[in-house]
C-alpha cells in the first residue's frame, strides 16, 4: 500500500498525467475451464497454445513501471514457466496477483516461495453453489477453498477475486465474504462481470443501475470482519455513492498480441510498445463519457480502480475520506 | 482506406476469432489469425502462431473467413449444455495434456531421495515437485505395494513411471544394471505389458547403459535368499519388485502410458539382510541395530550399502536421460 502511494505521489509530482498502477499481464490465453461469463479463450488452438516467455513477461513490466503486475489469462498455472515470471517479476519488487482459478493450485505450490511481494488472486464467484455454476464444473469452489486454505497454511498470501453476475444474492453474497475471511483470506476484490461480446452467456450481464443496487445491498454496513483489497473509493462507486470516468491506462495489458488498446476488456487493436499505447490510443474514443456503446455499463476495476486511486490523492478531502474508510471499515 | 467494401472485411476479419484466408492482388494466399488492423495494413500470426506478417491494405484482394469460430463453437456448447455442469471429476488440466506431470512413483523415501537429486527438486515429505529438464514432473513415495492407483487419480499425470530398486533373478544381472520392464506379473500370474511407444523412446533414452530388458515379477513379499530367486526367477522374470504390477494397473485403467525402470540393488546370488524381509518405513536404524549384532552382520550393512549407493548412482543416471527425453 505504502509503496503503492510513493508511486502514485511521484507520478504526479512529476506531472505525468497517465501512468500505469497495474499490468495486466496476460501470458497465456488456454484455460482449464469454460467460464460462462468469459470472453477471453475462444481462440485457434495455436493461439491458445502460445505461451509469452520470461523475457517478454518481465520487458513488458519494465517497460510500463507499473508498482503492480496482475497475472490473468487463461488460466496462469497452466503456463510451463509460471513460477519462474512470478520469481522474475517478485525480484524486481513488483507486486505481483497470480490469478487462478485454483485447480492446479495445490499441487503448485511446491514451485512457489512466499513473499510479501507475492500473492495468489484466486478467482472465487460468490458461495459455492453460484461459483461453480459461474465456472461451469461442479466441484470447483471445493477444490479453490481446500487451495486457499493450503497455500495460507505454507505462509502465502492470498486474496479473492469475485466477478458478479445478473441474480447475485445480496444475503449469500455477505455470507461469502465471511467465509473467505474464516478461510485465512488477507483481503477480497469484488466487481461487476464485463459484458465480454464473445463469452457464452449473454443474458446475465449486470447492467450499471442493477450493479448499483446490487453492490448497495451487498456492502450496506459492513462487517469489520471484511477485508477488500480495494479502494474504499471503489467501493463506494460500485455502490453508487460516487461517480468516476473510467482511466483505461491505469491497467494497462500485455498479452502474446502485444499491448491491448484500449484496456483490459476491450479490443481494439495493438500496440508495439507501451510508449506506443500511451501516446497514440485515441483515449477519447473510450469511457462512458465518449459515448461508446461499449464502455456505458462497464463499472469494472481494471478500469475505475486507478480512477478510484487518483481521486484519492486529487484532494486532502477524498484522501481524509479514503483514510477514515479504511480504519472504520464503513462506507 | 478507400475501398469500403474491404474496410469491412477487414473490421470483420479484425472482429472474427478464428483463421482468414486472405487472397492477394497477385493471386497468393495468406491463412492466418487476423489480429490487428492499422489505416494501411493488417497483422497476422501464421497458422502455427510462430510468425507474424504485416501486409499492406493495397495487397488484399479479398478475406474468406475459413477457420472455425471458437466463439460460436463455444456458445454452441454452452446452449446446448446449459444448466448441465462439467463433472466433479473433469480434467483439471483441461483440454492440456501436454501440460500434465510425469509421474515418478517409487516405494521408499530413500528411492525418492535418489530421484529428487537427480531431478534437482525439493523434498517435502514424501513428494517432489517441479519443473527438471523443461518438464512438469511429481515424484512420489507411496509406500511399499500401494498407493498408485490415489497418485494417479490425484496427480492426472500424462506418463506414469515406475523406478526405484529391484532384486536380480535373472544370473547375468549385477548391482547398478537397470532393468526396463517389457511387461509387468503380480503372482497371481495377472501379466500386463508396457505400452510400446513408451519402450522404444526409454531404450533411446537408456542407450549406452547397461540395460536389461524383460519381465519384472512383482511379489507381496521380499525375497532374501539365492534359493527363493532361483524358484521364482523360474518363471522367466529377469528382476522382481513389489510396486510396478499396481502402479501398472493404475495406469493402464486411467489410460496412461506406463514404464518401470528400476536399478538392480542385489543380485541373484545374494542374500539380503534378514531387517530387509520385513517392509519397513525406513531403514537406517533397523540396518544399525543389525551391525551392532556382529561383525558378520556389519560386513553385511557394508556391503549393502555399497550395493544401495551403485543401484542409486543407475537410477539417478537413468531418470535423468528418460525425463530429458518425453516430448
Amino acid at each position: 500500500m505504502a509503496a503503492v502511494a510513493r508511486y502514485v505521489l511521484k507520478q504526479r509530482l512529476s506531472g505525468r498525467e497517465k501512468y500505469p498502477l497495474v499490468l495486466m499481464l496476460e501470458p497465456l490465453f488456454r484455460c482449464n475451464l469454460s467460464c460462462t461469463g468469459c470472453g477471453k479463450i475462444q481462440y485457434p488452438v495455436s493461439i491458445l497454445k502460445k505461451n509469452l516467455s520470461v523475457e517478454e513477461c518481465v520487458g513488458a513490466s519494465d517497460e510500463c513501471g507499473a508498482p503492480v503486475v496482475s497475472i490473468a489469462g487463461g488460466e496462469p498455472l497452466l503456463h510451463p514457466q509460471i513460477a519462474e515470471i512470478a520469481r522474475a517479476l517478485v525480484a524486481r519488487n513488483r507486486f505481483v496477483y497470480l490469478c487462478t482459478n485454483a485447480l492446479l493450485l495445490e499441487r503448485k505450490l511446491d514451485e512457489f516461495q512466499p513473499d510479501k511481494h507475492l500473492s495468489f488472486s484466486v478467482h472465487m464467484d460468490g458461495p459455492r453453489a453460484e461459483h461453480d455454476l459461474s465456472v461451469f464444473r461442479e466441484g470447483v469452489y471445493d477444490v479453490a477453498a481446500k487451495a486457499i486454505a493450503a497455500a495460507v497454511k505454507r505462509g502465502f498470501r492470498v486474496t479473492t477475486n469475485t466477478t458478479l453476475f445478473e441474480g447475485a444474492d445480496p444475503a449469500r453474497m455477505r455470507r461469502f465474504f465471511d467465509e473467505m475471511m474464516e478461510l485465512g483470506v488477507e483481503g477480497m476484490m469484488i466487481s461487476p462481470g464485463y459484458s465480454y461480446e464473445k463469452a457464452p452467456d449473454q443474458e446475465h450481464f449486470l447492467r450499471r443501475e442493477r450493479s448499483h443496487k446490487l453492490f448497495a445491498r451487498m456492502l450496506e454496513d459492513p462487517k469489520r470482519s471484511w477485508r477488500f483489497n480495494q479502494s474504499p473509493l471503489f467501493l463506494q462507486f460500485l455502490m453508487g455513492k460516487r461517480d468516476f470516468e473510467c482511466t483505461p491506462w491505469g491497467n494497462p495489458t500485455f498479452n502474446i498480441f502485444g499491448w491491448q488498446r484500449p484496456c483490459y476488456l476491450l479490443q481494439d487493436g495493438y500496440a508495439r510498445s507501451f510508449r506506443e499505447l500511451i501516446e497514440e490510443t485515441e483515449w477519447p474514443k473510450y469511457g462512458r463519457k465518449s459515448g461508446n456503446p461499449k464502455c456505458q455499463d462497464c463499472m469494472v476495476h481494471c478500469g475505475f480502480e486507478p480512477s478510484a486511486v487518483r481521486a484519492t490523492f486529487d484532494s486532502p478531502r477524498a484522501m481524509g475520506e479514503t483514510a477514515l474508510a479504511m480504519m472504520t471499515g464503513r462506507l | 482506406m478507400s475501398d469500403p467494401r474491404l474496410s469491412e472485411l477487414v473490421e470483420r476479419a479484425f472482429a472474427y476469432r478464428g483463421y482468414v484466408t486472405v487472397l492477394r492482388r497477385d493471386g497468393s494466399e495468406l491463412v492466418g489469425y487476423l489480429y490487428d488492423r492499422g489505416p494501411a495494413h493488417v497483422d497476422l500470426f501464421d497458422e502455427t502462431a510462430a510468425k507474424r506478417t504485416r501486409l499492406a491494405r493495397e495487397e488484399i484482394e479479398d478475406i474468406r473467413f475459413t477457420g472455425d469460430d471458437p466463439v460460436r463453437k463455444s456458445q454452441e456448447i454452452w446452449e446446448r449444455r446449459k444448466g448441465t455442469l462439467e463433472p466433479r471429476d473433469a480434467p483439471a488440466y483441461g483440454l492440456w495434456g501436454e501440460a500434465r506431470p510425469l509421474l515418478l512413483v517409487v516405494a521408499l523415501e530413500h528411492e525418492l531421495r535418489q530421484i529428487s537429486g537427480a531431478l534437482g527438486l525439493r523434498r517435502r515429505g514424501a513428494t517432489a515437485r517441479g519443473r527438471a529438464f523443461g518438464r512438469e514432473v511429481v515424484a512420489l513415495a507411496v509406500g511399499i505395494g500401494g498407493g498408485a492407483a490415489r497418485a494417479v487419480s490425484a496427480e492426472e499425470p500424462r506418463m506414469v513411471i515406475s523406478c526405484g530398486f529391484c532384486g536380480a533373478l535373472d544370473p547375468r544381472l549385477e548391482t547398478g544394471d537397470l532393468v526396463l520392464a517389457t511387461s509387468v506379473r503380480d503372482e497371481g500370474g495377472d501379466q500386463i505389458e508396457a505400452p510400446s511407444a513408451s519402450l522404444e523412446t526409454a531404450r533411446r533414452a537408456l542407450s549406452g547403459l547397461r540395460v536389461f530388458e524383460g519381465q519384472i515379477l512383482c511379489t507381496t513379499s521380499v525375497a532374501a535368499t539365492p534359493a527363493e530367486k532361483l524358484a521364482l526367477g523360474s518363471s522367466g522374470a529377469i528382476a522382481l519388485d513389489m510396486e510396478t504390477h499396481p502402479i501398472a494397473r493404475a495406469a493402464g485403467h486411467a489410460g496412461i502410458p506406463w514404464l518401470a525402470v528400476r536399478a538392480v540393488i542385489d543380485p541373484a546370488s545374494s542374500t539380503l539382510p534378514s531387517f530387509v524381509v520385513e517392509p519397513q518405513r525406513g531403514y537406517v536404524a533397523p540396518a544399525l541395530l543389525h551391525a551392532l549384532s556382529g561383525p558378520r552382520r556389519a560386513m553385511e550393512i557394508v556391503r549393502i550399502a555399497a550395493q544401495a549407493r551403485r543401484a542409486g548412482r543407475s537410477l539417478r543416471e537413468a531418470i535423468h536421460r528418460l525425463i530429458e527425453a518425453q516430448p
